[in-house]
């Protein structure tokens, strides 16, 4: 399994789009962007609506169940902070909750060779200080 | 169809030395090609009179110095100091073939008469994706701290998609990068001219992002290559066989910054650009005699044939199968050996290799009979541009 524990992830810097993520990532709790014309919810976070261009957006809580749309399985060594847990698998999941919003994370708690398209995944999540939390992900049992 | 269907042509071509390791300034390299593409068209450099060029530096972390690590348009001005400098642009959103076209765009107007288009690639020291610092700002707060270290990851993303969506497994690939490579030794500028590659070596190499292998990517280099654009009645008159424009299109779709990984953005940005060129042209892909689609990463190969409409959407590595993609196949790819064979100098080198097997002047790497050339010049969702190169403007 990748050994995270030596690994010195970057920090996220929220800005004025991003800060409600991060604030309810603190709380374990995910909430993505939500348009408030549509229904249509997007994430990245993003200064209109990216279905119907309305810009009345508002984070809202979504579910942390989801599918695994693709993957990749890093070998490369070139960034010394992610060294440690090579080979790795970053994944970018599809939730249930809002599809078209595609999320990154790492796949944890299984091995990399694990990560396929398709695999049903939840969210869990990692504090990295005492500002930041990082959604992330693990196979569901489902 | 388009109103300037082969009203516009390229003349000369250019290249400079492409080396692993900078050991000259960027500047020099883009001069030598410059120079060369000027000198091959028959030109003097007191006839240039418009530039236009895509300076980016695409690896992350390296500070942008022009003249070491770009070559900007200021620059190239600065160094020429040309005397009948008319016009002149830099662009933002479509790479090179942006740049290709917008000096198109001005031959039309009328505000040039022969423009000279480089892209310059500098290889900096130390790893090529870098994230500066401990933080992940903007874009990269979303993908930073899980370890997205830079396009190749974001490449790959898609390919895994599209590999387990469609069934399909990366062996195939091997085919590609075997085949271009064969297409290098034929091209004496490229950097892996003179080295072979075997389906042995394909398989046996290092992964780097799961499904690329080293060979899927293609190696950083230090290089520059240019070309001559003109209008048609001019570059008749010009030393080497003009080939015609016959049509142009740029990608329609962007992605939300920071969002990774959607094989169907990919498709959208292809297909808006092809759509494009082969309306204005006239022509369709069953009408295509040789192509060059960018392969910086080779499945940027596959969302190509795809979006373009060369086969239909899961079938491109069976499409690249069974000698069709050879010099003497069916369709003809990236007869110059791509950037997998030529070293990282973006889709300017897919252009001239376009403009030159339409003109015939391609050398021992010259598919018999062509007259019409498809150039994908980028990866179809990232900054993509299309074109169409005809030996018989008609």
């Amino acid at each position: 399994m990748s050994d995270w524990s030596k690994v010195t992830r970057p920090i996220p810097v929220p800005n004025e789009w991003t800060k409600p993520f991060w604030d309810a990532a603190k709380r374990e709790s995910l909430e993505l962007q939500r348009c408030q014309s549509c229904g249509f919810f997007q994430h990245p976070p993003f200064a209109t609506c990216v279905q119907c261009v309305s810009v009345d957006l508002k984070f809202e809580p979504v579910r942390g169940k989801g599918t695994i749309y693709a993957y990749t399985i890093m070998y490369h060594t070139g960034d010394k902070r992610f060294a440690s847990a090579v080979p790795y698998a970053s994944i970018v999941v599809e939730l249930d909750d809002a599809p078209g919003a595609l999320m990154a994370g790492n796949l944890l708690g299984s091995q990399y060779t694990e990560a396929k398209v398709g695999r049903r995944v939840e969210v869990i999540f990692e504090k990295l200080n005492d500002d930041i939390t990082l959604p992330q992900f693990r196979l569901a049992g489902e | 169809m388009w109103d300037n269907r082969c009203k516009i042509a390229v003349s000369g071509v250019g290249y400079s030395k492409a080396t692993r390791s900078a050991d000259i300034p960027l500047a020099a390299h883009a001069l030598e090609a410059v120079r060369g593409a000027v000198a091959d068209s028959g030109l003097r450099m007191e006839d240039i009179d418009g530039l236009a060029t895509y300076p980016e530096l695409p690896a992350t972390g390296h500070a942008e110095v022009d003249g070491i690590s770009i070559v900007s348009v200021n620059c190239m001005m600065a160094m020429l100091k040309l005397p009948s400098l008319t016009w002149h642009i830099q662009v933002g959103t479509t790479n090179i073939g942006g740049a290709v076209q917008q000096a198109t765009n001005a031959l039309l107007a009328g505000v040039c008469k022969y423009a000279v288009v480089w892209r310059a690639m500098h290889n900096p020291r130390g790893t090529y994706q870098n994230l500066p610092g401990n933080m992940a700002a903007g874009a990269s707060q979303f993908t930073g701290p899980y370890g997205f270290g830079g396009p190749g990851q974001g490449m790959a993303v898609a390919y895994t998609r599209w590999l387990e969506k469609n069934g399909q497994t990366r062996d195939k690939m091997a085919t590609l990068a075997v085949t271009q490579r064969k297409h290098t030794q034929h091209n004496p500028h490229a950097y892996f001219y003179g080295t072979e590659l075997t389906r042995e070596d394909y398989f046996a190499s290092r992964m780097v992002a799961y499904p690329f292998c080293l060979f899927d990517c293609d190696i950083p280099v230090q290089g520059a290559v240019a070309i001559v654009l003109t209008t048609a009645d001019r570059a008749r008159d010009l030393k080497p066989t003009p080939a015609y424009l016959a049509g142009y299109g740029q990608r329609l779709h962007f992605e939300t910054a920071g969002r990774i990984g959607s094989l169907s953005s990919y498709m959208e940005g292809g297909s808006s650009s092809a759509k494009l060129t082969w309306e204005r042209s006239g022509f369709t892909p069953k009408d295509v005699d040789v192509a060059q689609i960018y392969d910086g990463f080779s499945a940027s190969v596959i969302y190509g044939l795809e979006s373009y409409g060369f086969c239909k959407e899961g079938e491109a590595l069976d499409f690249i199968q069974d000698g069709r993609i050879e010099l003497d196949g069916e369709l003809p790819l990236n007869t110059f050996g791509g950037s997998l064979g030529t070293g990282r100098i973006h889709g300017l080198w897919h252009i001239i290799e376009g403009a030159l097997q339409a003109s015939g002047r391609a050398g021992s790497r010259q598919v018999k009979d062509v007259n019409v050339s498809f150039v994908g010049a980028s990866a179809p969702i990232v900054t993509g541009t299309t074109f169409i190169f005809v030996k018989e403007p008609y």
